[in-house]
């Protein structure tokens, strides 16, 4: 009998037998569907997060600070800075010189006295008064970075969008912005469309001090969180830039110091998670403070490496009891089907055949329930994976790309299901073979 | 040919062991046909098995087809049951999940036929017990007289040189027992192959020119 003949003789034996093999394809299907979801969700969890974090997210990435480190901040997560240094284009050659450094993306923050624009009210008659009037002012930090590399920088879009790349009349707030204006966090695009004016101050000559500001009026196009600098408003590198031309313009006072650093920092990118103390140390001896939070890293891989290791053995324990379903399923059929397993052994079937027939059978249920399981249980990952998204968003944390499941999980469950009901149907399958041709005619 | 000598077989060991065949002698020569009777129990399907090789001969010489029956094991044993007998059952043996054409077939299958060439010779076959329209039917929608019918062609699909029947009427009424006894008598003589008939039917057995009767684990001979 070829394995042709045997699949269409096990498609009908399975036939016949519609609802136990139902049942058992189910059973085995429910354990695919669970570790698949298990294994995919923890393995996500293990390289898709992690290795996010390690690509410009915000636990991941190295901030170097315009200042010498502190030969205590060698082994540290936290930053701890020495005197001023300032950070130049040389210094970021140096940096990105590393063999290990993926990218290196300078930031530029600025003092603004900041004066907020919500949009008139149309129902009101009164004309709205100029913004600079207002009494709601407060001293604010813009955040100049270059947004074309958005991708490497640890930022989310909550609403909105980015200002576009060298845009001088943009700006993306964050979310304490829209709580200083007593808007709904949960709804930051209420903040989308509104003005807001910023002046950053030159110090004048003479005695007393005086300042003048550059004015400037920006729309919100959007709302972010990010961690690539302490500060509210995140602009193009190029409004930063222009700020400080503004500020050196001026002369230094006492208490106010004009910036002479190009860059405020940087934010590093190491290649690997495994390279991010390499890279560290490498920033310390050109001569800059940084910080990573490795040890936060290393704790999130140990306990991800547990949730592994329990989820894969709850998925397995769940398929391992499947299987034994399948076999269960097998040696009940080998019972009913005695006389027909007799049969076949007189019209000239060899043991071969039998257990062909048999194993045939435990694979096509194997496949079957691999197949709606794997199915399910990427849907199943799917709908976490997006769950989990929208939640880290809503709470105004940096979202993350669950994506599909790993290749190999999808290409590989179905076949190894099939091959472990094919294991789990040899025993059953040898009993068949094995049994006497007259014992089976109940002779 | 079948040739038996001195066939001895027991259930059992010890005391408790039942002797079904005592030194039991038998000769149907090429093409014959012979029956056996003898009341229940007393070995007439144990004679049959051992002829066919479904159960392996303790003592003796068991020539069946020219084969040495005694002597096979395992594939060859299969090889036999394939190649050299066809079987027809009390209960017919059809498989109830394949139609009766795919129940002729699965001989074939068994045999290594290709696909195409086993399908012709089932519809073939089926056409010659007179069962051509019933090809597609199941089991369960044939009457008794008509899955026997399809249990002999079965039998009959590899072209044995020996047909073994076991009661092949005892689950029929009178009138299907006749016709299908009719069918077997003329197929053997189409076919030239010898048939062995084992009942407890006296008038089923008066219709075979060698008549044998088992008793006390012997064959003794009976008529001319």
């Amino acid at each position: 009998m070829s394995w042709q003949d045997a699949a269409l003789l096990s498609l009908r034996s399975l036939r016949r037998r519609g609802a136990r093999s139902l049942l058992a394809a189910v059973g085995i299907a429910l354990g695919t569907t669970l570790l698949v979801a298990l294994l995919s969700i923890a393995g996500t969890a293990d390289t898709r997060i992690v290795s996010q974090l390690s690509h410009g997210g915000p636990a991941a990435a190295i901030h170097v600070d315009d200042a010498v480190p502190d030969p205590a901040g060698y082994d540290s997560d936290t930053l701890k800075t020495g005197a001023h240094r300032d950070l130049d284009d040389a210094a970021l050659a140096a940096i990105r010189r590393s063999p290990h450094v993926s990218s290196v993306v300078p930031f530029l923050s600025s003092g603004a006295l900041v004066v907020p624009c919500p949009g008139a009210d149309p129902a009101s008659p009164a004309a709205p008064a100029p913004c600079r009037h207002r009494a709601d002012t407060y001293f604010g930090t813009l955040v100049g970075a270059d947004l074309t590399r958005f991708h490497d920088l640890p930022i989310t879009v909550l609403a909105g969008r980015l200002p576009r790349p060298r845009s001088l009349n943009e700006v993306v707030v964050t979310q304490s912005y829209v709580e200083r204006l007593h808007l709904d966090v949960a709804h930051p695009d209420a903040v989308v469309g509104s003005d807001v004016e910023f002046a950053t101050p030159q110090l004048l000559p003479g005695t007393p001090a005086r300042f003048r500001g550059r004015w400037y009026q920006a729309r919100v196009v959007g709302v972010v969180a990010q961690t690539v600098d302490d500060g509210d408003f995140l602009v193009s590198l190029q409004q930063t830039q222009a700020a400080r031309g503004w500020a050196l313009a001026g002369v230094d006072g006492r208490a106010f110091r004009r910036p002479t650093s190009p860059y405020s920092g940087l934010v590093v990118v190491a290649d690997t998670l495994a390279n991010v103390h390499q890279v560290r140390r490498e920033i310390f001896a050109i001569g800059y403070a940084n910080s990573a939070p490795e040890h936060l890293v290393a704790s999130v891989q140990k306990y991800l490496h547990i949730v592994d290791i329990v989820l894969g053995g709850i998925g397995s324990v769940a398929l391992a009891i499947a299987v034994m379903g399948v076999a269960n399923t097998l040696l009940a059929a080998v019972r009913e089907r005695w006389r027909e397993i007799g049969v076949l052994k007189a019209l000239g079937a060899a043991d071969l055949d039998v257990a062909r027939w048999f194993l045939v059978e435990a694979g096509l249920l194997g496949l079957a329930g691999g197949l709606a399981g794997t199915a399910v249980g990427t849907a199943i990952t799917a709908v976490v994976g997006y769950t989990v998204n929208q939640y880290l968003v809503d709470q105004g944390l940096q979202g993350i790309d669950l994506g599909g499941l790993p290749l190999s999980l999808v290409l590989g469950a179905p076949p190894a299901t099939a091959l472990l009901a094919v294991l789990a149907g040899l025993a059953p399958a040898l009993r068949a073979a094995r049994l006497p041709v007259r014992e089976a005619l109940g002779g | 040919m079948v040739r038996v000598e001195g066939l001895t077989h027991s259930y059992g060991q010890g005391p408790t062991a039942l002797t079904v065949l005592c030194g039991a002698d038998m000769d149907v020569e090429d093409g014959g046909y012979a029956a056996v009777t003898g009341v229940s129990g007393a070995g007439k399907s144990t004679l049959l098995a051992i002829l066919g090789g479904l159960e392996a001969a303790q003592h003796g010489a068991v020539q069946v087809a020219g084969e040495d029956v005694t002597r096979l094991r395992g594939g060859g044993l299969a090889r036999f049951r394939r190649e050299r007998v066809g079987f027809v059952f009390q209960d017919f043996g059809l498989l109830t999940m394949l139609t009766a054409r795919e129940n002729v077939e699965m001989a074939l299958t068994l045999a290594g036929i290709p696909r195409r060439e086993r399908r012709e010779r089932a519809d073939e076959l089926l056409a010659e017990v007179g069962l051509a329209a019933r090809a597609a039917h199941r089991p369960a929608r044939l009457s008794g007289g008509e899955a026997q019918r399809v249990a002999i062609a079965r039998a009959l699909a590899n072209r044995p040189r020996v047909l073994l029947a076991d009661e092949p009427t005892g689950n029929l009424d009178e009138d299907s027992a006749c016709r299908v006894m009719d069918l077997l008598e003329s197929l053997r003589a189409e076919r030239g192959c010898t048939l062995v008939v084992v009942t407890h039917n006296p008038e089923l057995a008066a219709r075979a020119r060698q008549r044998l009767r088992l008793s006390r684990g012997r064959l003794v001979r009976l008529g001319p």
